[in-house]
C-alpha cells in the first residue's frame, strides 16, 4: 500500500490562513491502513485545527468527510453537491487524492494535508518500510524476493557496496543492508552461484523516466 | 575579445554550433574549428543535443579553448545531479570556460539511449542560481569556494511563441535575467519579423538577444520543420527558393550567409549558426 506522514501542522495551518471554512475529506484506502488520513486522523486535524484558530480569534468552520477512495472518481463524485460551499478542501489521502478531486472540481482549491513517500508494509504495529519503487519491471525473483531497487540505497544489483557493515547500510544504522539479506539467503539455500549473473543495464523507460506512467486493461476499456 | 566584452561594445559576435564527436576522433572538429578561429567570436558547444550520447560539451570545449577558440559550454541538468553540475561546472572554468548557456536538453525518449534514467536533480533556473553563487563563492550547500569562478552564463528563449505560451516564455526570459543571466540564444529564426514582433516587450537589442540561424540541409527537412515546428516560422517562399534552387548546397549556403547579414543589419549583437551536421560549411557561410 501507500504510505503517507501528516505533514507538520504549521504546513497546515499555513495553507487554509486566509480560509474561514474548510472541507477536510479523508480516504479509506491505503492512508486508513497506514493510520495517517482515515476517519480518526480525520477528526483529530479539524480538532486541532479548529482549536488553533479559535486560540488566534479567528475560528476555523471544518467539515469533515471520508470517501471510501479518492483515486476513483465514482467517490470523488460524491463531493459534488457540497465542495463549492468551502474556502478551500484540504485532503488526507496520498498524493493522488487532492489530484482526482481538483481535476474533477477545478474550480475549488485542494491542498494535500499528508506527505506520501513510499510503497511498502508494516513491519510492526506503528512502523512501516518501503518495500517497492514503482520502477515498472519486477525483478525480486532475482534476489529471492527482496528488491534491491527499493531496498538498496544505491540501487545496486549485482552486490553490496563498500559501506555495509554489520548489516546495515551506510546511509543510516537504521537502514537494514537488503544485500546482506539477500547474500544471506543465496548462501543458507546453496545458491550463491546465481550472484555471478551480469544484470544488463536496467531499463528504465517502465519507470518515471519514460515519462508520467498510464496502465490500460484494454478488456476493461468500453 | 572576450565574448562579454564584443556584446557589451556592441561588436556582431558571429558564434557557431559544433557537436562534439561521438567517438573520440576530433580531428574533423578540431580541422574545422581551426577554419573559423578568426572568423567567430566563440563555438557553442552543446550538450548532449537530442539526448544522443556523444563526448560531453566539457571535454570538447576544453579541446577547443587550447586551439585558441572561445568556447560557450551548454549545460542541461538532464545527466548530472547538482554535485557533477557543479563540479563540472568548476572544471570548465579552470580549464578556461567561462561562457555557460543553460539549456532544456531533450527527453531520453528523443536520443539513442532510450532505456537510461534522466537524473533532472534542478532544474535551468535552479541552475542558474546555483552559476550566480559559484560566481558568489559558495557552492549549493553554501561552504565557501576555493577561489571563485567569474562566469558569464546564459540560456535559451524561444520567441517564436504566441499567445499564453510566449508570455510564459517572456516570464522565464525575466526570471534567467533575474538569476544573471546575460545572454540569450534563440531556437532558430527563419523570419526576423519574429524578433521584430517582440519589439514592444524586449528591447532585443539591448539584451544579447542572439538568434540563431539553422542551416537548412534539404527541402525535405525544411518541409519536417515547417510542419513540425511552427514556432520556427518557416515561410514557403524559403522552402521555394531552395526547391528551385540548381546547386542546393550552395543555396543553403547562401541563405545562412544572408540571415546572418539581415541579422547584422538589423542591429542585433550577434547570430549563432546552428550547421545541424555541416560544421564543414561553415567557412563558405562565413566567408
Amino acid at each position: 500500500m501507500i504510505i503517507a506522514d501528516r505533514k507538520p501542522l504549521e504546513e497546515i495551518q499555513e495553507m487554509v490562513k486566509s480560509c474561514g471554512k474548510i472541507l477536510l475529506v479523508g480516504c479509506k484506502g491505503c492512508v486508513t491502513v497506514c493510520n495517517v488520513g482515515g476517519l480518526k486522523e480525520v477528526q483529530v486535524l479539524a480538532s486541532i485545527l479548529r482549536i488553533a484558530r479559535k486560540k488566534e480569534g479567528r475560528p476555523l468552520e471544518v467539515e469533515e468527510k471520508v470517501l471510501e477512495r479518492q483515486c476513483d472518481p465514482e467517490y470523488v463524485e460524491q463531493l459534488r453537491d457540497t465542495y463549492d460551499q468551502y474556502d478551500a478542501v484540504l485532503s488526507m489521502a496520498c498524493g493522488v487524492g487532492p489530484q482526482f478531486l481538483s481535476e474533477a472540481y477545478p474550480d475549488q482549491r485542494f491542498f494535500p494535508a499528508v506527505n506520501t513517500k513510499f510503497m511498502g508494509g508494516a513491519v510492526q504495529h506503528g512502523i512501516w518500510e518501503e518495500r517497492c519503487a514503482g520502477c515498472g519491471t519486477c525483478i525480486i525473483h532475482f534476489y529471492d524476493g527482496m528488491c534491491p531497487i527499493a531496498r538498496c540505497s544505491k540501487s545496486l544489483l549485482h552486490g553490496p557496496c563498500g559501506g555495509s557493515a554489520d548489516g546495515k547500510c551506510e546511509v543510516s544504522s537504521d537502514i537494514e543492508c537488503i544485500w546482506d539479506k539477500i547474500v544471506r539467503k543465496k548462501m543458507e539455500q546453496d545458491r550463491l552461484e546465481d550472484l555471478r549473473v551480469l544484470r544488463a543495464a536496467k531499463d528504465w523507460r517502465t519507470a518515471r523516466d519514460g515519462g508520467p506512467r498510464r496502465s490500460i486493461r484494454e478488456e476493461l476499456v468500453k | 575579445m572576450h565574448l562579454k566584452n564584443r556584446l557589451d561594445v556592441g561588436e556582431f559576435a558571429v558564434l557557431v554550433e559544433m557537436e562534439p564527436p561521438k567517438g573520440i576522433d576530433i580531428s574533423s572538429m578540431v580541422f574545422v574549428a581551426e577554419k573559423l578561429r578568426s572568423k567567430v567570436a566563440a563555438v557553442v558547444v552543446p550538450d548532449m543535443t537530442a539526448a544522443v550520447m556523444r563526448m560531453s560539451p566539457l571535454g570538447a570545449a576544453m579541446i577547443l579553448q587550447s586551439k585558441g577558440l572561445e568556447t560557450v559550454m551548454q549545460v542541461c541538468c538532464r545527466d548530472r545531479n547538482r554535485l557533477a553540475l557543479q563540479g563540472d561546472l568548476l572544471s570548465a572554468y579552470a580549464g578556461g570556460i567561462s561562457n555557460i548557456m543553460i539549456v532544456d536538453g531533450q527527453d531520453l525518449a528523443f536520443g539513442d539511449h532510450h532505456q537510461a534514467k534522466a537524473v533532472d536533480d534542478i532544474d535551468g533556473e535552479q541552475l542558474a542560481r546555483a552559476i550566480k553563487g559559484l560566481c558568489q563563492g559558495r557552492d549549493m550547500a553554501g561552504t565557501e569556494l576555493l577561489g571563485a569562478p567569474a562566469f558569464f552564463f546564459g540560456a535559451e528563449f524561444n520567441p517564436g511563441l504566441e499567445g499564453d505560451e510566449l508570455e510564459q516564455e517572456l516570464e522565464r526570459l525575466d526570471r534567467y535575467k533575474d538569476a544573471g543571466a546575460g545572454f540569450f540564444i534563440t531556437t532558430p529564426v527563419f523570419d526576423p519579423a519574429v524578433l521584430e514582433n517582440l519589439a514592444d516587450r524586449l528591447d532585443v537589442r539591448q539584451l544579447n538577444l542572439i538568434p540563431t540561424v539553422m542551416m537548412l540541409k534539404s527541402v525535405g527537412m525544411a518541409r519536417y520543420i515547417q510542419r513540425n515546428m511552427p514556432h520556427f516560422h518557416l515561410s514557403d517562399q524559403l522552402i521555394r527558393r531552395l526547391q528551385k534552387a540548381s546547386d542546393k548546397t550552395r543555396e543553403a549556403v547562401q541563405i545562412a550567409r544572408e540571415a546572418l547579414a539581415v541579422l547584422r543589419e538589423a542591429g542585433f549583437k550577434g547570430a549563432m549558426l546552428a550547421p545541424m551536421g555541416w560544421e564543414r560549411k561553415l567557412p563558405e557561410v562565413l566567408v
